[in-house]
């Protein structure tokens, strides 16, 4: 009997070993989601929606300090890759959906630009974010009775955000201190997506992050400018001012990616970004759009827009409208842990795959949902985003509190967040 | 359990003889297993390995169908004839271009004439094109459309007149292109000049510098990247390649031949033939001070081996940064690392175009030495 | 027994246990016991010697294995703070517990086998601690911490290994298919955007046995290899043909018609631009004889040819003209007075079709020889630049139903060829061939697109050379 069991382990050990032997010599692990996704081609339906009629929403009128005056200081915000909170408010202003009797509102939107506080270097300081979003909570419900009437459930906030309404751009620290707690009842567009995250709550929408429509278009290349690069990246590999050690930035991901293939000539990969980057991107097969500090990045946007098969490396990530996009159809999704095999993953991918991904991404309403053109287009990001808030209705009956009833704890979180801005 | 005691009482037993030799054996393996542990050269490869194992477990829910898919992939790749005809697998090769400072006109028709060569060339080859910053966006439409794979470098800076004649731009731009190339991409490096036109041939003949290299019976392929280590290199038997090139001058009465002197495909020399009267003027053995690039080609680990050469980075503080020099000066060194292609160095495969056009007859008889290509 | 003789193993052991053993359920609790089981058996029985041989060689193994294992581990804790390049244990405490999923995939160039080694392992169970792996569990907790209840997504915070993997890189198999892949999309591309119904490409060069010939046919003929459309090479020979050009033209594989033209190609510029028209048109002639269709494209062998340009000329209804790039800069010495900088930025000589606000054709653009006045050559091969006189054929395409004899719907403004240059006049350029050439359809963007160049790089007359 003895022996019975103790063979079974062995064996197993045995294996194990051999295994771990093979491993130092070759081991290909090929993981690829979404090759075989079915093809029912969802692409088109969703995606062409029409929010009008749908949905009414009620803008809140708010002190300039709030949004214009930011951006009259610093006119940067207009042009960096969070700038979808100030073009869905204007885009809101003028929108057919819009009500001026709040009564009849379906949603309320609150204009605060909490991303436009910029660093010298054009990045954003989400430090006083909390505070400005806490100031015009108060003041809308002081106000108007309607946030007190849901304590926010019917109302949505754009929080474009490395990591949404946790404020901070570091992960840890993000996490640490969770979605706003003013904020836990409001829907939340945002651009940071993972599963299981504390800082992306249940309902939100993560929306693409803002690339320049204008800018890109005059960088458009003929569509029959053949592919001619393999893969192409252009950016950081290691951010060695924020991680000098390694492997806290994007998870180690873009480090293998440079460490494995720096070598290959298939693969176009470097941290100088060129005058030509939005061209080659048109004239490349795949565009890797692997993780920084948060898994999403603009290359998701401009590797759609541009044609090219996005290779999304991102665990767990979430992908803007991917109710409307059929991401596993156009992109090739890596592991992480699978980036030393990228090369035998990409060229594994049957032809045909690779001709229907391009077949889709040719798809104009495709591009279209990426993008925030001002003014706006029919089935554009903006009206992705107002696609989104009407599937979410009619509200669900816990959505109004009962007279007296309250579910907001004012004042939860760090103590430098409760400070009146 | 008082083993010790227990196990010498019973020293005499043979099954205790049995268990003392087990535990020898035992220990021995855990020692050994203990010792292959340490060794150095799979340590990365062996927790690598390790690391994606893990992963794999870990995400193990996306796993079982898209291995299957992976399969069909491979096979539905290996049931396309066109595919297994193409997948035998060449070095790769690195044709550089240097734009120097030629007048836009003749460096896009140029340019536009070389694609369409390297068209021709079956893959895998990369295109390295050096221009200044300023130069770039009309050449970059230009290559965009030819369809190859190619690098597009841009360099900062500023050359005067005199710097562009006494070559300083062209170095330059070489050392840039050698940059990209270094510690980067293993294939065999070929500066091809504005205004070269090819035999297709030759570039076969190029590929094969790159596997004369290797170590007879180790395949190319065989090069193995260890992150701490570099690379493990086979032995060369030669890592240049240098072969006959035509220069022929605008307006002139004669074409020159410079090139290698060969016997079966060993470089013994370099000659020089002036046909400015149809006969052959000169056959030398002399070195020449510096190996026109046109004229030679190399295998690009010879810029990562500092320990076969022995002699880099040398005494000089910037020759580090000057690859070319190192280059050539490697090259020149030893005749014997250098292959001669075709193997008797016999055909011209390689001509160069000097479009130069010199203002008098007189001047350009004195000016042809050390005229811009 | 054994447990005591070898206290590091055993020690190991029972983590081994705990990584593997746990949810395999039943085999698993047979795994438990196993080895202090396997020891209580050896004392027992006096068993058969295979069976001792058996466990003997078993123990031997795990030994092996389990020291294994131990170097690594004392590896990880003396090297994983500082080796950046490692991946040390990654935080997922699953690289720790490393009994784990080994999936090898052996992989030969066509066929893939999978064998999967599925051995599952407790989560909870903890992992021996290393520095990495502490720091690792301190994020976590710190996640926990933070998340307030919420579920939390198995992507770890914190640091990650660097994955590098061991074997070579690239495989040279992988970047053949990958250029395979690049091959399919871009004929995939050409599909989808190119020219539908393409027509034929009918070529037309004048050329000579010279110095310069090879090099200039080579260049030309392999841009005529790119071309994506039917096209057939017409190669007129002054002289008649040589062995040469034969040769040369049979290795090309292209289709091609190697005529020979009687006269011999005189040194004066004037004579020979005279000479190559009346080359060009011996070949319309042929043309029209073998009623050959297509599109007519006149390509001197020393001129250089986009790729656009046999696009462009697939738009055309009968006679197109285009903007053709001349290339008379005549480099350092001519001009000695001039800074590279100013060179750069001297707009390039252009001939072609001038076009009017409405995209119709107004008027040409011609060559203008001023700058070049005194400087250019009478005699090719001269120290000096040659120039183009008046319109080039290079810059027009016609269509070759035009010169047939009867053709359908060929317009009234279009003379017939029997009627052009018999009478020893000389075709300065296609527009002799109409009557009427403001029907003359500019092409490339109206002419703003240089397709071409013009360029005239020769050998003395007088030069010898050396066979190639």
């Amino acid at each position: 009997m003895g022996m019975g069991r103790a063979l079974p382990l062995a064996l197993l050990l045995f294996s194990a070993a051999l295994a771990t032997a093979q491993d130092t010599e070759r081991i290909e692990v090929i993981r690829m989601h979404g090759l075989y996704a079915v093809t029912t081609g969802s692409a088109g339906d969703v995606l062409e929606d029409d929010p009008v009629g749908r949905l009414k929403v009620y803008v809140y009128e708010l002190p300039t300090k709030y949004n214009k005056k930011m951006v009259a200081k610093d006119s940067r915000c207009l042009s960096h890759m969070f700038a979808a909170e100030i073009f869905m408010h204007r885009f809101l202003l003028s929108s057919a959906i819009r009500t001026l009797n709040p009564e009849e509102a379906d949603w309320f939107y609150t204009p605060v630009y909490t991303t436009c506080d910029l660093t010298p270097w054009g990045h954003p300081l989400p430090f006083k974010s909390p505070r400005i979003m806490r100031s015009a909570i108060q003041f809308i419900s002081k106000r108007w009775p309607y946030w007190n009437r849901t304590e926010g459930a019917d109302h949505f906030f754009v929080v474009p955000h490395d990591f949404g309404a946790c404020f901070h751009y570091q992960e840890e620290k993000a996490i640490e201190r969770g979605v706003l707690p003013l904020l836990r009842r409001a829907t939340l567009v945002q651009t940071f997506g993972q599963k299981d995250h504390v800082c992306l709550k249940e309902g939100s929408i993560t929306i693409p992050p803002y690339a320049p429509p204008q800018k890109m278009k005059t960088h458009l290349v003929p569509p029959e400018t053949p592919r001619s690069i393999f893969v192409y990246f252009r950016g950081l590999f290691y951010d060695t001012a924020n991680d000098p050690e390694g492997g806290y930035y994007a998870r180690g991901a873009r480090a293998s990616v440079w460490e494995n293939f720096k070598n290959n000539p298939l693969f176009d990969i470097s941290t100088d970004h060129p005058p030509t980057y939005y061209e080659d991107m048109q004239r490349a097969v795949f565009c890797l759009c692997p993780l920084g500090w948060a898994p999403w990045s603009p290359r998701l946007v401009e590797a759609v827009v541009f044609g090219c098969i996005p290779v999304i490396i991102a665990d767990d990530i979430v992908l803007p409208f991917a109710d409307a996009i059929p991401w596993e159809e156009i992109g090739v999704f890596v592991a992480e842990d699978d980036v030393p095999k990228l090369d035998t993953i990409l060229t594994s991918i049957p032809m045909e795959v690779i001709l229907r991904k391009q077949r889709l991404l040719a798809n104009p309403s495709m591009k279209q949902a990426m993008l925030f053109p001002q003014p706006a287009q029919p089935g554009d990001a903006f009206h992705q985003i107002l696609n989104g808030l009407a599937r979410k209705l009619p509200h669900g009956k816990d959505v109004f509190l009962k007279p007296g009833q309250k579910v907001l704890n004012w004042t939860e979180g760090p103590r430098g967040d409760l400070k009146p801005w | 359990m008082g083993l010790p005691t227990d196990h010498g009482g019973r020293g005499k037993k043979p099954g205790s003889q049995l268990w003392k030799k087990a535990l020898l054996h035992s220990c021995l393996c855990f020692v050994m297993g203990f010792f292959t542990g340490f060794a150095p050269s799979s340590v990365s490869d062996w927790t690598s390995a390790a690391v994606s194992t893990a992963g794999g477990a870990v995400a193990s829910s996306h796993l079982v169908r898209p291995l299957v898919g992976a399969m069909t992939n491979r096979s539905l790749l290996a049931q396309d004839p066109t595919t297994a005809a193409a997948a035998a697998p060449r070095p790769l090769l690195v044709v550089v271009t240097t734009t120097e400072s030629t007048p836009k006109g003749e460096r896009a028709a140029a340019l536009t004439r070389m694609a369409h060569t390297l068209r021709l060339v079956p893959p895998p080859l990369l295109w390295v094109v050096v221009e200044a910053a300023a130069d770039v966006p009309d050449t970059a439409r230009m290559l965009r459309a030819t369809g190859l794979m190619y690098r597009h470098l841009a360099y900062k800076d500023n050359f005067t007149a005199a710097d562009v004649a006494a070559g300083k731009e062209r170095h330059h731009q070489r050392n840039v292109a050698l940059g990209h190339v270094e510690h980067r991409l293993a294939g065999v490096v070929h500066f091809a000049g504005l205004g070269d036109v090819f035999d297709l041939h030759f570039f076969d003949q190029l590929r094969e510098i790159s596997s004369a290299a290797a170590h007879a019976g180790t395949p190319w392929l065989l090069y193995r990247y260890r992150p701490k280590h570099g690379y493990l290199r086979a032995t060369f038997v030669s890592a240049f390649g240098a072969w006959p090139v035509a220069t022929m001058s605008r307006d002139e009465r004669k074409v020159v031949v410079r090139g290698p002197v060969c016997s079966s495909s060993a470089v013994t020399g370099w000659f020089l033939q002036d046909f400015s009267n149809g006969t052959a003027a000169e056959a030398s053995t002399a070195r020449p001070r510096e190996v026109d690039v046109n004229g030679f080609a190399f295998n690009s680990s010879v810029l990562w081996d500092p320990e076969r050469w022995g002699r880099y980075p040398t005494s000089e503080p910037d020759k580090s940064q000057d690859s070319m020099k190192f280059v050539q000066q490697v090259a020149l060194e030893d005749f014997s690392k250098v292959k001669g292609i075709p193997s008797d160095c016999s055909e011209v495969m390689v001509w160069h175009v000097d479009t130069t056009v010199p203002f008098t007859s007189s001047s350009s008889q004195q000016s042809l030495g050390n005229k811009r290509r | 027994m054994m447990k005591s003789l070898l206290p590091q193993s055993g020690l190991r052991r029972s983590s081994v246990r705990g990584e593997t053993g746990r949810p395999l359920g039943a085999a698993g609790a047979g795994a438990d016991g196993a080895a202090a089981d396997g020891g209580g058996a050896g004392a027992k029985a006096p068993a058969s010697s295979t069976f001792w041989f058996l466990l003997h060689a078993l123990c031997c193994l795990i030994s092996l294995f389990l020291g294994f294992r131990f170097s690594r581990l004392l590896f990880f804790m003396l090297f994983s703070t500082t080796a950046l390049y490692h991946s040390a244990t990654t935080s997922s405490s699953a690289a720790v517990l490393r009994a784990t999923t080994t999936t090898t995939t052996t992989t030969t160039t066509t066929t893939t086998t999978t064998n999967t080694f599925t051995l599952s392992f407790a989560a909870a169970n903890p992992p021996p601690a290393s520095l990495a792996n502490r720091t690792a569990l301190e994020t976590a907790a710190m996640v926990k911490a933070g998340t307030s209840g919420n579920p939390q997504s198995h992507v770890v915070v914190g640091r990650h290994g660097i994955r590098i993997r061991p074997w070579p890189h690239p495989d040279p198999v992988e970047v053949m298919r990958a250029h395979r892949i690049m091959e399919r999309v871009q004929e995939e591309q050409r599909r989808w955007y190119g020219v539908k119904e393409a027509r034929q490409v009918l070529v037309v060069t004048p050329t000579y046995s010279r110095a310069f010939q090879a090099l200039h046919l080579t260049g030309l003929l392999h841009t005529l290899r790119n071309v994506a459309y039917p096209l057939t090479w017409i190669v007129v020979e002054a002289g008649g043909t040589t062995n040469a050009t034969a040769a040369m033209l049979s290795r090309s594989g292209l289709t091609y018609v190697h005529i020979p033209f009687p006269d011999r190609m005189p040194s004066d510029w004037a004579d020979r631009h005279a000479t190559e028209n009346r080359m060009r048109l011996h070949a319309l002639r042929v043309i029209r004889e073998r009623k050959m269709d297509g599109v007519v494209v006149f390509a001197d062998d020393s001129n250089v040819h986009t790729m656009e340009l046999f696009d462009e000329v697939q738009k055309v209804q009968w006679m197109g003209a285009v903007s053709v790039g001349i290339l008379a800069h005549t480099g350092a010495a001519e001009q000695p007075r001039l800074s590279e900088e100013d060179k750069q930025n001297m707009p390039l000589p252009v001939q072609g079709p001038a076009c009017n606000s409405s995209g119709h054709l107004a008027g040409w653009h011609t060559f203008n020889s001023l700058p070049f006045s005194g400087k250019a050559a009478t005699v090719v091969g001269e120290a000096a630049p040659v120039l183009p006189k008046g319109l080039e054929w290079a810059g027009f395409v016609l269509n070759s139903r035009m010169l047939w004899k009867d053709a359908e719907g060929k317009p009234d403004w279009v003379k017939d060829l029997d009627a052009v240059g018999e009478n020893g006049e000389e075709i300065e350029n296609p527009l002799t061939l109409l009557n009427d050439p403001s029907s003359v359809e500019p092409l490339g963007n109206c002419g703003k697109k240089v397709l071409l160049w013009w360029l005239r790089v020769e050998a003395r007359a007088d030069s010898k050379f050396p066979k190639g």
